[in-house]
């Protein structure tokens, strides 16, 4: 098992590796200059040119200014924004948390919704309304987001006017950023209306967090119920029901954790389209979070802001896919099969 | 009546044929089949189909409604834009470039794929897996953020989608094909053909590949959905496709300024990226039910 453990992590630090190596070779390809697109100071003064000269070893060659790129970029100095002339970092602190409290809320759509749609796809005998669930993921799965979300937007925040379209709160509520996340911030804050603050965020919030739950909601529904299908077919189901279990019992406890071992599995694999999709919704609903930030800074050729939000963004998959597959080999004996046999 | 038949039991169909009779015993799927057919075709001749050019602004015909609207009519039949162009002849046009340039795009990751992918997966111990893994970082990388970086470097415009989607689609094209190559490889019959004396190329053209196939349509499919997403998102956000085209994505953005006065400048070519989409997703699915009990 360490052994294992261990070559996820080198996997981990060998894709880090590399994805800065991708960004290293894509910061010399940008139309400007290299220390401008290095630090995101435009007309540094005699001192800064230095300094950067010294901070990104300009002056020497390739594999000392990588070395020397990736030592900068990992100790957190990502340079100042072009635009705002803020370090990234801050800003990067400030988007960040927004954007993880809208993928969590999805998510979580995704799953309490999905899960049991799933399984009541698989178990049902109801052959309408099968295929219904199935037509109506097939079709979920093949809508275009943003259309999806303006679609919505038009509908719900213009034509009914139930819920607000833009942003992440009310800008008449002033809220201190204590964690990042809007709906703990504002029950934290000790304001007087933090309640009002916080149905506000709550209703700020299902329109985009609705819109990308779409995508994973019909992959889990698609997935639960194709694993449900398989693991009803198996010997241990008709061994649980010779003993005489109640139906609900044999799907709670005995079907469904084994069919929930692959979607682990799909979750993986699905960050990547999740994370194209959350970019699009947050600037369509002008969510402060990462991916409207990156949109921005690609507009106003921000270069430092879009290094160093595709290096944040990457990384976090990075990260969660293979801590992804390191649940999912813990959770599931038969993956370890492999290393208890070759070690 | 003669009997030219001798022997009574059917003949057995060919495994393409059986795969042909599962995918055709389900209307969606040949439904999508028809519209993928009829997608492919509009993208040869769907200028020639159009009633108006695509860059044709009619000053008299401002953000008309579709035709079954009682303000519509039918010479603008899914009714014009705020400049007064026809939004059926900008969707034929749009073919091409959103679809078209779809299927360009799989079939370049599909050939680099199936290259890269074929040789680590026949390669074995560090070879294989450095060039396998090559492309990890890669596919770690969304499409979108991809396409952000690409258009960083050289600017927006339909030929940078080409590079970034084509560049986030190519590591899924190679880590399925390679895992599928690697999984034959440990099969008994590989063994059964190694000793009968076949050398490598034999084992890989004749023995492997006719099982890799069926991973390589199934993954085609799916990319190929993905990618008419992320160019029209890609349009949509700008970054893609720029103003005058009518690819599908373009167009969405472009109605997004007479959204709440003329909703179908939005709607319909939405529809249009939504009826592509699905179509091919349909084929997807029943190519995969069709192909998935022949390989158990």
């Amino acid at each position: 098992m360490a052994n294992y453990l261990i070559r996820r992590l080198n996997l981990f630090i060998a894709t880090s590796l590399l994805l800065i190596g991708i960004l290293f070779y894509a910061t010399h390809l940008f139309p400007v200059d290299l220390g401008y697109a290095l630090s995101g100071i435009q007309y540094p003064t005699d001192a800064q040119e230095a300094q950067i000269i010294e901070d990104y070893r300009l002056d020497k060659g390739s594999v000392r200014q990588f070395l020397a790129y990736t030592g900068e970029r990992l100790s957190g100095n990502l340079g100042v924004s072009v635009t705002s002339k803020r370090p990234i970092s801050e800003e990067l602190l400030l988007a960040l948390p927004a954007s993880f409290e809208l993928a969590f809320v999805a998510g979580l759509i995704a799953l309490v919704f999905g899960v049991p749609l799933g399984v009541i796809a698989a178990l049902t005998h109801h052959s309408a309304l099968k295929k219904f669930i199935m037509a109506g993921t097939l079709t979920g799965y093949s809508i275009p987001v943003f259309w999806l979300g303006l679609t919505l937007a038009l509908w719900f925040g213009v034509k009914l006017g139930w819920l607000p379209i833009s942003g992440q709160i009310n800008l008449l509520y002033e809220i201190r950023p204590v964690t990042g996340f809007m709906l703990l911030d504002t029950l934290l804050s000790d304001s007087p209306y933090r309640i009002a603050a916080f149905r506000d965020a709550l209703l700020h919030i299902i329109l985009p967090a609705v819109t990308l739950a779409v995508l994973p909601f019909t992959v889990v529904v698609r997935i639960t119920r194709a694993a449900m299908v398989n693991v009803m077919g198996q010997t241990y189901i008709r061994a649980a029901e010779a003993r005489g279990l109640p139906y609900s019992k044999i799907v709670l406890r005995h079907a469904l954790p084994n069919a929930l071992i692959p979607l682990l599995k799909h979750i993986g694999l699905m960050l990547g389209p999740f994370a194209s999709y959350a970019i699009v919704v947050e600037v369509i609903f002008s969510w402060p979070g990462i991916g409207s930030w990156l949109v921005s800074g690609i507009y106003q050729r921000d270069y430092t802001v879009i290094q160093s939000g595709i290096l944040a963004v990457a990384l976090l998959i990075v990260f969660s896919s293979i801590l992804i597959e390191v649940l999912y080999t813990l959770a599931n004996p038969l993956s370890r099969k492999e290393f208890y046999g070759s070690n | 009546m003669a009997q030219t038949k001798i022997y009574l039991d059917d003949a057995i169909p060919s495994p393409a044929m059986k795969v042909w009779r599962v995918f055709a015993s389900k209307p969606q799927a040949l439904a999508g089949l028809w519209g993928v057919g009829m997608l492919l075709l509009l993208t040869l001749v769907g200028h020639y189909l159009a009633p108006f050019a695509a860059e044709f602004q009619d000053p008299d015909a401002l953000l008309l409604p579709p035709s079954w609207n009682s303000n519509g009519t039918v010479e603008h039949f899914l009714g014009t834009d705020d400049l007064g162009r026809d939004i059926f002849s900008r969707l034929l046009y749009g073919v091409q470039l959103t679809f078209g340039t779809a299927v360009a795009i799989v079939s370049s990751a599909l050939v680099v794929g199936v290259i890269i992918g074929s040789i680590s997966g026949m390669m074995s111990g560090l070879k294989s897996s450095i060039l396998g893994h090559l492309l990890d970082a890669l596919l770690s990388i969304p499409s979108l953020l991809m396409a952000i970086l690409v258009v960083a470097v050289t600017g927006p415009g339909l030929s940078n989608v080409f590079w970034a989607v084509g560049i986030s689609l190519t590591p899924q094209f190679v880590r399925a094909i390679h895992q599928t190559v690697h999984e034959e490889l440990q099969k008994e019959y590989v063994t059964a053909a190694r000793l009968d004396g076949a050398n490598a190329l034999q084992i890989f053209w004749y023995v492997i590949m006719p099982n890799v196939w069926e991973t390589v349509i199934i993954q085609t499919t799916l990319a190929v959905s993905a990618a008419i997403l992320d160019i029209a998102a890609l349009g949509f956000l700008n970054l893609g496709a720029q103003a005058p085209q009518p690819e599908w994505g373009t167009m969405v953005l472009q109605g997004l300024d007479s959204f709440l006065t003329a909703p179908w400048t939005v709607t319909i070519p939405g529809l249009a990226i939504l009826l592509s989409v699905l179509s091919v997703n349909l084929v997807g699915d029943g190519l995969r039910s069709a192909l998935t009990p022949m390989r158990n």
